[in-house]
């Protein structure tokens, strides 16, 4: 690995902090990647990181299906508007979203891997830098957490979707509000308000030079140009896919048998009165008129 | 070695199929996805097993559901909602049957003539596909729809509109009515119960109020596969062709393969002229690949997929115009909410519609809850009361157009599952070839390279711009007439859904791939007969019954032009799909 130089460091640091690694590691990883000599071998250290950010993604995905639907949970809070009523989690929205991104999105890895690299050390150009004493508050030994970083990235296991996003929307959440990289929950989008988790996605869908620029810088042509394409699909499926999942059946399914064991959050939120093979709803013919011809 | 290939069984391969089988010819049928031979142990009502558009039943993707759908690129926020599998996309359609209007075809001399798409009209008079309408209704059948809670709801819009009931099969002038669809009408206990020991065939007949046409129809309980209420081609076309033999004189029984995906059309030159000599294709469960030989191969596998399979076939494109012109009637969605139940959830999904030549139509459409929260969130004018991505407008409805999520969907769906009403604003979209097919860059899969579909949803032509404003402020006056206490207009990024015209036919070589036979201008004894071969948006009305009159036309032309036989429709009558003889045969047939 080449020299890091102070200049470069910070902005690495800045960087890993912006996408939440460096908070997620400070909350809840960051004894596992202290470095070789307190982690114990390095070939774990990719695990433990796989774990932590797998982490970081449903805090991230809490963070955003309860942006579409909120609820009485404390992302709902954090963000202004919780309700009394279930919402997202309560409806299983976020394994709905890791399971569809991880499982079924059918997004070539020759793809998401370039674009996660991209948000994870494709940044020292960007030139957005954070604020000294926030940088101060991540005492985390950066090379460690960098090599384990590009590891994972650079090694032959598939990069999840869900981490993918989770990344672009934290990294696009410190774009918003700088102070989300410290705080409540792993995520900086969780640690919005409804507001800016709302400009965070006017910036997606956008889509900002900047986030186009920067995934551009390690996708080979001729992907380049299908970023800013990519960006305005992902803009719009990331609001509608936790709607579909919070009020479809998925967390009460048993596939199985085909059957419920639970009436979803959805019905009851909705009044939905269920499936069913018929209703008496047949209120005749319009002017009682069966048939019509030329 | 075939005498006719078909790739695809969807909305229009069935068409060619079931016609050419009732005349005798060995038809192969080649299908991508699955077979769902068997809907009561495969399907539920279920939105997220139905129609979760990576890992439901209903997907674009293999039949194995363990593995992942098949990737398209869409380079914009859009949805783009299609379906393997026997029946393709009709599986999840409302049956919506209305013809294309008179004034999108070639000879329109109305008063209107010049409000439609005047640049791309149909190579024939309208008057020439009459009878091929005819054909396709009496065999689906066509009927016209029954009313449920949410019909009544709509008509008292429909009747503040100041237009009148149009009481014929052809649309001459602004008006409203039911909707003419491929759906049986209900019969004995159908629409008149809810409990389930009550809805059995024979003690129910046709349609039963499920409200579930989007998950697949599989009703009444117990009914034999082609006397299911909804017409889709599984229901309809396939039964009749996998059955030739017991209702057609001369009839010879399909051969139907599924999981077999194709991935290449051969070609030769034959006397100095490149004919199509047959396909290969990909079993999507072994990953093995088959070769066959025809005299005439037929695509049909859809706007997306045919130019796709053309172009990685590397067949000639010599004015460029494969996979451009692509419409998908420029949707809009507005939703009106009401203190009255309006029966959203329940009957068939779409059983009422008005027209407006010259701009589209507009149709009431029922949903479920998972799919009425997916409405509320597509739009193209970012977040309501956050950001508007440079639109948002504002008009006659309430607030300004957007996606309404948060607190405020919470709030719109709270108890309202069936005090809703929406209305699908249906443009008449102008064919451009700046919307289109091609190639993308992103990696192949096991098929080829994929197909990337762009809609430049902005910079329409202002005709098309124009007819969806006029139509959104229709569905808001529809809306508020029949009571509605708010209106919520979503401005709907391209939900590409009904698609139509992107291998189109056409009365002129610079911009049209297929002549006015349905036959590949590029390519003899190479055929189109799906939605893409259309020649344009047909003025806005859903596209499924034109392919299907089409299809029939193509048959036809096939028959005459490489068997030496003679054209049928102007003087037989057509067997009726739900045939007895239909149903005694198709017992016999393993699924």
């Amino acid at each position: 690995m080449s020299p890091v130089t102070p200049a470069r460091t910070v902005s690495r640091r800045a960087f890993l902090a912006r996408i939440g690694v460096l908070g997620a590691a400070a909350g809840v990883g960051g004894r596992l990647l202290l470095g070789p000599a307190a982690s114990g071998a390095p070939a774990q250290v990719p695990d433990a990181l796989r774990r932590l950010l797998a982490e970081l993604a449903r805090d991230t995905l809490n963070g955003l299906t309860t942006f579409v639907v909120p609820g009485p949970d404390r992302y709902s809070r954090a963000q202004g508007t919780p309700r009394s009523e279930p919402g997202a989690l309560e409806a299983g929205a976020t394994d709905f979203m890791i399971e569809a991104l991880d499982n079924f999105v059918p997004f070539p890895q020759q793809v998401a891997r370039p674009v996660a690299a991209a948000l994870a050390t494709g940044l020292s150009d960007l030139g957005i830098e954070l604020p000294g004493n926030l940088l101060d508050l991540l005492p985390l030994p950066l090379d460690t957490l960098d090599e384990a970083l590009t590891r994972l990235l650079e090694g032959d296991d598939a990069i999840p979707l869900s981490l993918v996003v989770a990344l672009l929307l934290n990294l696009v959440a410190t774009q918003v509000n700088p102070l989300a990289v410290s705080g409540p929950f792993l995520s900086p989008f969780a640690r919005l308000r409804f507001a800016e988790k709302a400009r965070a996605f006017a910036l997606i869908e956008g889509p900002d030079a900047d986030l186009v620029a920067l995934l551009d810088t390690e996708l080979p042509e001729p992907l380049r140009a299908s970023v800013s394409g990519l960006l305005r699909f992902v803009g719009g499926a990331l609001i509608e896919f936790p709607a579909f999942g919070a009020y479809n059946e998925r967390a009460v399914y048993d596939p199985g048998s085909r059957t419920l064991t639970g009436t979803p959050v959805g019905w009851t939120l909705t009044g939905y009165g269920g499936v069913s093979d018929g209703w008496d709803d047949f209120r005749g013919y319009y002017q009682d008129r069966t048939e019509v011809s030329d | 070695m075939a005498d006719v290939i078909v790739v695809g069984a969807g909305g229009g391969g069935p068409v060619v199929a079931k016609e050419l089988a009732g005349r005798g010819i060995d038809v192969l049928l080649l299908e991508a996805g699955p077979r769902h031979g068997r809907p009561r142990e495969e399907w539920t009502h279920f939105e997220n097993d139905a129609n979760n558009p990576l890992s439901g039943f209903f997907r674009f993707g293999p039949s194995d559901r363990s593995k992942p759908a098949w990737f398209r690129e869409t380079p914009q926020n859009s949805f783009l909602w299609q379906l393997s599998g026997v029946g393709g996309t009709t599986q999840h359609y409302y049956g919506n049957c209305p013809r294309a209007y008179p004034g999108v075809f070639a000879g329109y001399e109305g008063p209107d003539a010049g409000a439609y798409d005047t640049a791309h009209r149909f190579p024939f008079p309208y008057e020439e596909l009459v009878p091929y309408y005819e054909w396709v209704e009496a065999t689906l059948p066509v009927q016209t729809a029954a009313m449920g809670t949410k019909e009544e709801r709509f008509f008292r819009g429909c009747e503040t509109l100041g237009i009148p009931v149009q009481t014929t099969k052809t649309t001459t002038g602004a008006s409203y009515r039911p909707q003419e669809n491929a759906i049986l009408q209900p019969g004995g206990t159908a629409g008149r119960t809810r409990d389930p020991s009550q809805l059995r065939f024979p003690q129910a007949t046709g349609c039963t109020f499920c409200g579930h046409c989007f998950q697949g129809c599989m009703q009444p309980i117990a009914a034999p596969r082609n006397l299911f209420a909804k017409r889709s081609t599984d229901n309809s076309y396939v039964p009749m062709a996998l059955t030739a033999d017991a209702w057609a004189p001369e009839g010879r029984p399909i051969t139907l393969v599924t999981d077999a995906f194709v991935t290449r059309v051969h070609t030769e030159t034959r006397g100095g002229r490149l004919v199509a000599t047959g396909v290969t294709w990909r079993d999507t469960r072994t990953g093995d690949t088959h070769r066959e030989d025809a005299t005439v191969v037929v695509l049909a596998g859809g706007c997306t997929e045919t130019p796709r399979l053309w172009l990685n076939s590397g067949l000639p494109n010599a004015n460029g115009w494969v996979g451009r012109g692509y419409t998908d009637h420029f949707f809009d969605w507005v939703i009106g909410r009401f203190d009255e139940d309006t029966g959203n959830s329940k009957g068939v999904g779409s059983s009422a519609r008005c027209d407006f030549p010259g701009y589209g139509g507009l149709e009431n459409v029922g949903l479920p809850p998972a799919l009425q929260a997916f409405s509320f969130t597509l739009s193209d004018s970012g977040i309501r009361g956050h950001y508007r991505n440079g639109r948002g407008a504002t008009g006659p409805w309430d607030g300004p157009a957007g996606r309404v999520i948060g607190p405020e969907l919470k709030d719109v769906l709270a108890g309202n599952a069936d005090k809703l009403l929406n209305v699908l604003v249906i443009t008449d979209d102008d064919v451009e070839a700046q919307n289109r097919v091609t190639l993308s860059a992103l990696p192949a899969d096991a098929h080829g390279p994929v197909a990337k579909v762009q809609f430049h949803q902005r910079r329409r032509t202002a005709r098309t711009l124009a007819n969806r404003e006029f139509l959104v402020r229709k569905a808001v006056e529809l809306l508020r007439g029949a009571g509605a206490r708010a209106v919520y207009r979503l401005d709907w990024a391209p939900l590409i859904l009904h698609v139509q015209s992107s291998m189109r036919m056409g009365a002129s070589e610079a911009d049209s791939v297929l002549d006015e036979n349905a036959e590949a201008r590029g390519v003899g004894r190479l055929f189109v007969a799906d939605n893409s071969a259309l020649p344009n948006a047909l003025g806005g009305p859903n596209p499924t019954l034109t392919t299907q009159a089409l299809a029939t036309r193509t048959a036809e032309r096939i028959f005459q032009r490489y068997f030496d036989g003679d054209p049928w429709v102007a003087t037989e009558s057509p067997v009726v799909s739900t045939d007895p003889r239909v149903t005694e045969r198709l017992a016999t047939v393993d699924a």
